[in-house]
């Protein structure tokens, strides 16, 4: 029972900070650019405004173009249901929930270059195919750095690996940790079409990827697919902070203290993981499309390290 | 005696950065190389008598054995006769309006620095050291290799400097592959010292010192012009200044085979028997020998052609040295010396030639004998000696590495190398001893030597090959037989 | 300790990869410099502990000569010889980046299965550092040929020999002190000596491009 209330509790803190991790990035890159910019909790708005809206359909979409915002929503849910946002609450978990999770959220992105095609507009197509080769690129070094953690962790659990992760003390001593890390940063930025793969303050025709695939949506199929988005980007946030930023192991106490503390120091990382991401597009210019593999490159080649640092020094 | 020796040529550096007068540099050049020579005559004596001779200078260490001895004899005798055909050369390019007094400042500058770090390479005992003086050799050559400051010159000096400093830094992983497989048992105020690396040879990692053998004979290797890392070699040779391509030809390419000596008397005594070493020299010998030939044979550039049979001695070189007997470390070293002088006086009478003719092309050559008839005598001797004909040197040292590769029972090794050195012969005579024959056609070129000096030069040069064909001194057979156990143990 | 060591070294072979990524001449230099300030870094580590464990301070020596000149005087005279040769196009390499970067990946692994098989260089796990710095020293011969610039193989030269001295430091905790002393003297010459020459070669060829020089052959 209480299994499944802690899913619960993750649940819910997930959707309910994931519009807000969105403001701060926002807010971050206003402030960097002396403007006051739209308030943290712009989205919030955003959403509700979407939600009440009707939403226009083209006459010649089929059903896929209907369905994609709900499975958008849904897998990013169901995403957030796996991954622990602190490691002493006992959720449930199997053994191989982190391939599940990446399958979930490339079921959402693969529906979304879908429906993209499914109206025939030239921006959807192109947006779409851009999408599929960047999640392509991006994909092996992915797998590479997840399984790295794995092989440390013994284990394909998300709660696992946390917890192993939390074991080893500071991280940042070890150099698989710091070579996954800087390769989960490159995964988040091209996940999420942040800035030196995709700009999502753009909506310029030749450079837009994400932006592009929503174009037609409006109303709440809009609503559900921002929100879908920013759900997963708060998912990888997550899995970053509880990896490669244990804190857990720093909390001297047990019992419900100990676990609002860590809901606590979950949400510094995440903040932390967002001015990061900020300082990041303010820093960088976007990348040019032939350029992103290079980016994917680079961060295959991290991930490959880190996975063969660990062959060579162990854990 | 031996900070004299160091002294010596970075006085005379000093000198020609100063002395502003082509007259007083010519002077000063002829004195200061006289002085080497004495010096070095003076410190082999005391070699023969004491064995070894050492000393602390600097907090590094003077060391001058038979072995070193040998090769920094070949090093100023060559450097004393180079700078008195210089001397003829440079006037003869000042003449031609080529130079002027301050690129021959430039020129006897950057010739004393290469003199002095060779010098400083054959008689330190730190193999970090000799490293540093070998990089150096490139350093100060790179501009001679240029001097002339055209295309060709610039394309053959940046292929200098790029190959030989990229290969000299693998030289550089090897020593300190060296040093990290001694660590634990030599003392690090000893460490790097070739005797001591000698003398616990035994202790040494015997996995790290193999290891650190190959990338020393990769990185020497490409400085002494071995298959296939030779590609610079034929270049350089070919543009630099005659004078120059002598003294790379006759005295670098030694110093480099120099530093790989003895790393393989280390190596071999760590081992305990020369099949590793032996494998690896003897397989870059042939291959430079076999490449040699072949591009000799279809050469039409006599600079090149030159050049290319350097690479074939050094090849022969490694060869014998690989066998690592009493009989082929021998005559190893006596074709070391007897290749030095004849390469020497091939690539200065070349100089001349060149200076006459102003082209390196075999083909623009007819009637040297009759233009040229010092230079062009010496040019056709020379290429009898180094093509291995009696009475000359060559001959006497070719036969002894014969007999040493006969007398371990490679047979096919030796018919091989016979094979090849008959392909060698022919392709030299076939692509160069046209250029002896036929009238000269062009009115201008009047008959007679360009370079009195020079032509003096190639005589007692001529007079060293053959004497040493004939017989040999017993002062030389005594220093070569003692370098010969230095190496062997 | 060893911990740090291992990371500085990883950092150190990143940003030989990083450099592989680069395309232009301006990033080399600076990639070049950021590696060189990790490697003072380490001998600055390296040198503390010789300082504090038996009062050595020729190590600390050696990181203050590498600040001076590879962090500080080389890029900026590797700036000098760029601002001095024209350069008409940017592009410098003959192979796309994420091949280059993934044959790097390759020698990485090359390196690791050389390393893991000779004994003498592990007690009784194989030496990440010495595995890394390796690396570096392949990395850049293969960036040298990778590009045909003639300052895009000065740079190559120099992560060789930044590679070596950090084998050399991470395998024997550094040579013979003159030794150190002289190979910088050697290095700082032969830098200065390339620029000359690659000033020279774009006043004879009008380019630095040294696929022109191919008049010698054969």
């Amino acid at each position: 029972m209480i299994v499944i209330a802690n899913n619960l509790i993750q649940l819910l803190v997930i959707l309910l900070l994931a519009p807000m991790v969105d403001g701060i990035i926002k807010k971050c890159k206003s402030l960097s650019q002396k403007r006051q910019g739209s308030p943290v909790l712009q989205m919030y708005y955003d959403l509700f405004k979407l939600i009440r809206k009707e939403s226009v359909v083209s006459d010649t979409a089929s059903w896929i173009y209907k369905a994609t915002p709900y499975i958008v929503f849904s897998t990013a849910a169901v995403g957030a249901l796996l991954v622990p946002i602190s490691t002493l609450m006992p959720s449930v978990q199997f053994s191989g929930d982190i391939i599940l999770l990446f399958s979930l959220l490339a079921l959402g992105r693969f529906f979304m270059c879908l429906a993209a095609l499914d109206t025939g507009s030239t921006f959807g197509g192109m947006g779409s195919s851009r999408e599929a080769l960047i999640s392509s690129l991006i994909e092996p070094s992915i797998l590479l750095s997840i399984f790295t953690i794995g092989l440390i962790a013994d284990s394909t659990s998300i709660h696992q690996m946390m917890r192993a992760m939390t074991e080893v003390g500071n991280p940042f001593l070890h150099p698989v940790y710091i070579l996954t890390f800087l390769a989960m940063l490159i995964i988040i930025l091209a996940e999420t079409s942040r800035i030196p793969v995709d700009d999502p303050a753009t909506h310029l025709e030749l450079t837009m990827v994400h932006e592009a695939m929503l174009l037609e949506y409006s109303g709440r199929h809009l609503a559900l697919m921002e929100y879908g988005a920013a759900v997963k980007q708060l998912i990888l946030m997550t899995l970053v902070a509880n990896l490669f930023l244990p804190m857990d192991q720093l909390i001297p106490f047990a019992g419900e203290g100990a676990f609002i503390l860590s809901i606590a120091l979950y949400a510094v990382r995440v903040i932390f993981l967002s001015v990061v991401i900020a300082i990041t597009e303010i820093s960088t210019v976007k990348f040019r499309f032939f350029s992103i593999p290079n980016l994917a490159a680079l961060s295959f080649i991290l991930s490959f390290l880190g996975f063969l640092q660990y062959f060579v020094l162990g854990r | 005696m031996g900070l004299m020796l160091w002294l010596v040529p970075l006085v005379a550096v000093l000198l020609s950065i100063l002395i502003k007068e082509t007259k007083a540099l010519h002077v000063m050049n002829v004195v200061c190389s006289f002085a080497l020579v004495v010096i070095a005559g003076f410190a082999t004596k005391s070699v023969m008598v004491s064995g070894i001779l050492q000393y602390n200078l600097f907090g590094m260490l003077f060391y001058l054995d038979a072995l070193s001895a040998i090769i920094l004899d070949i090093v100023v005798i060559i450097g004393f006769l180079v700078s008195i055909y210089s001397i003829g050369y440079l006037n003869e390019e000042l003449r031609r309006g080529e130079v002027n007094t301050k690129r021959i400042q430039l020129f006897y500058t950057l010739m004393y620095s290469f003199l002095f770090t060779m010098v400083l390479s054959l008689t330190v005992n730190n193999i970090g050291i000799l490293w540093i003086a070998i990089e150096g050799t490139t350093l100060a050559s790179t501009f001679l290799v240029g001097y002339h400051n055209n295309k060709h010159s610039l394309e053959a000096a940046w292929k200098y400097v790029i190959i030989c400093s990229v290969g000299i830094a693998i030289a550089l992983v090897g020593i300190i592959f060296l040093h990290l497989s001694s660590v634990t048992v030599i003392d690090s105020s000893h460490a790097l010292r070739w005797d001591i690396l000698y003398d616990h040879a035994k202790e040494l990692n015997g996995q790290i010192v193999r290891l650190s053998f190959l990338f020393i004979i990769i990185g020497f290797g490409t400085k002494a012009g071995l298959v296939p890392m030779h590609t610079w070699l034929p270049d350089a040779h070919s543009q630099a200044p005659s004078p120059i391509s002598a003294l790379l030809s006759g005295v670098l390419l030694n110093s480099a085979l120099y530093a790989v000596i003895r790393v393989l008397s280390i190596v071999n005594k760590n081992l305990g028997d020369s099949q590793f070493t032996g494998n690896i020299l003897v397989g870059f010998g042939l291959l430079s020998i076999t490449t040699a030939a072949i591009f000799i044979l279809t050469q039409k550039d006599y600079k090149r052609l030159l050049a290319y049979s350097s690479i074939e001695h050094m090849g022969i070189i490694a060869l014998s040295i690989g066998l690592f007997t009493p009989l082929s470390i021998f005559a190893g070293l006596f074709h070391m010396i007897n290749h030095s002088f004849t390469k020497a006086m091939l690539f200065l009478a070349s100089g001349n030639i060149l200076q006459k003719y102003e082209t390196r092309k075999i083909s623009g050559i007819r009637g040297l004998l009759k233009v040229l008839p010092i230079s062009g005598f010496a040019f056709l001797l020379g290429l009898f000696a180094i093509s291995g004909t009696p009475p000359f040197s060559i001959f006497a040292s070719e036969v002894s590495v014969f007999l040493s590769v006969f007398a371990e029972g490679h047979l096919v090794l030796g018919s091989l190398f016979i094979l090849l050195l008959a392909l060698v012969f022919v392709g030299i005579a076939v692509t160069l001893f046209r250029i002896f024959y036929g009238e000269e056609d062009s009115e201008e070129r009047k008959p007679g030597e360009t370079n009195p000096a020079g032509a003096a030069v190639l005589i007692v040069f001529l007079i060293i090959i053959s004497i040493t064909g004939l017989f040999m001194p017993d002062a030389m057979k005594e220093l070569i037989t003692s370098a010969q156990r230095i190496i062997g143990g | 300790m060893d911990s740090y060591y291992d990371i500085l070294s990883v950092l150190i072979l990143l940003s030989s990869i990083i450099l592989v990524s680069h395309k232009r001449i301006k990033s080399y230099i600076k990639t070049f410099r950021i590696q060189s300030a990790l490697i003072a870094l380490t001998a600055g580590i390296m040198g503390w502990n010789s300082l504090m464990e038996e009062g050595r301070f020729d190590v600390l020596v050696v990181c203050g000569i590498i600040v001076l000149l590879k962090v500080i005087y080389i890029p900026r005279l590797l700036h000098k010889t760029y601002g001095s040769v024209e350069y008409k196009v940017e592009k410098d390499f003959f192979l796309n980046i994420p091949l280059l970067i993934l044959i790097c990946c390759g020698l990485v692994v090359f390196v690791y299965f050389c390393v893991s098989n000779i004994s003498g260089l592990n007690e009784d796990h194989i030496n990440l550092q010495v595995v890394n710095s390796f690396s570096v020293i392949l990395i850049g011969l293969f960036f040298m040929i990778s590009r045909k610039w003639a300052l895009g193989q000065m740079i190559g030269f120099l992560v060789i020999e930044n590679g070596i001295f950090v084998t050399a430091m991470f395998s024997t905790h550094g040579m013979p002190f003159i030794v150190d002393i002289g190979i910088f003297i050697d290095m700082i010459t032969a830098i200065l000596i390339m620029g000359i020459m690659v000033m020279q070669i774009n006043k004879q060829f009008d380019s630095i491009n040294i696929n022109k020089l191919k008049n010698l052959k054969g």
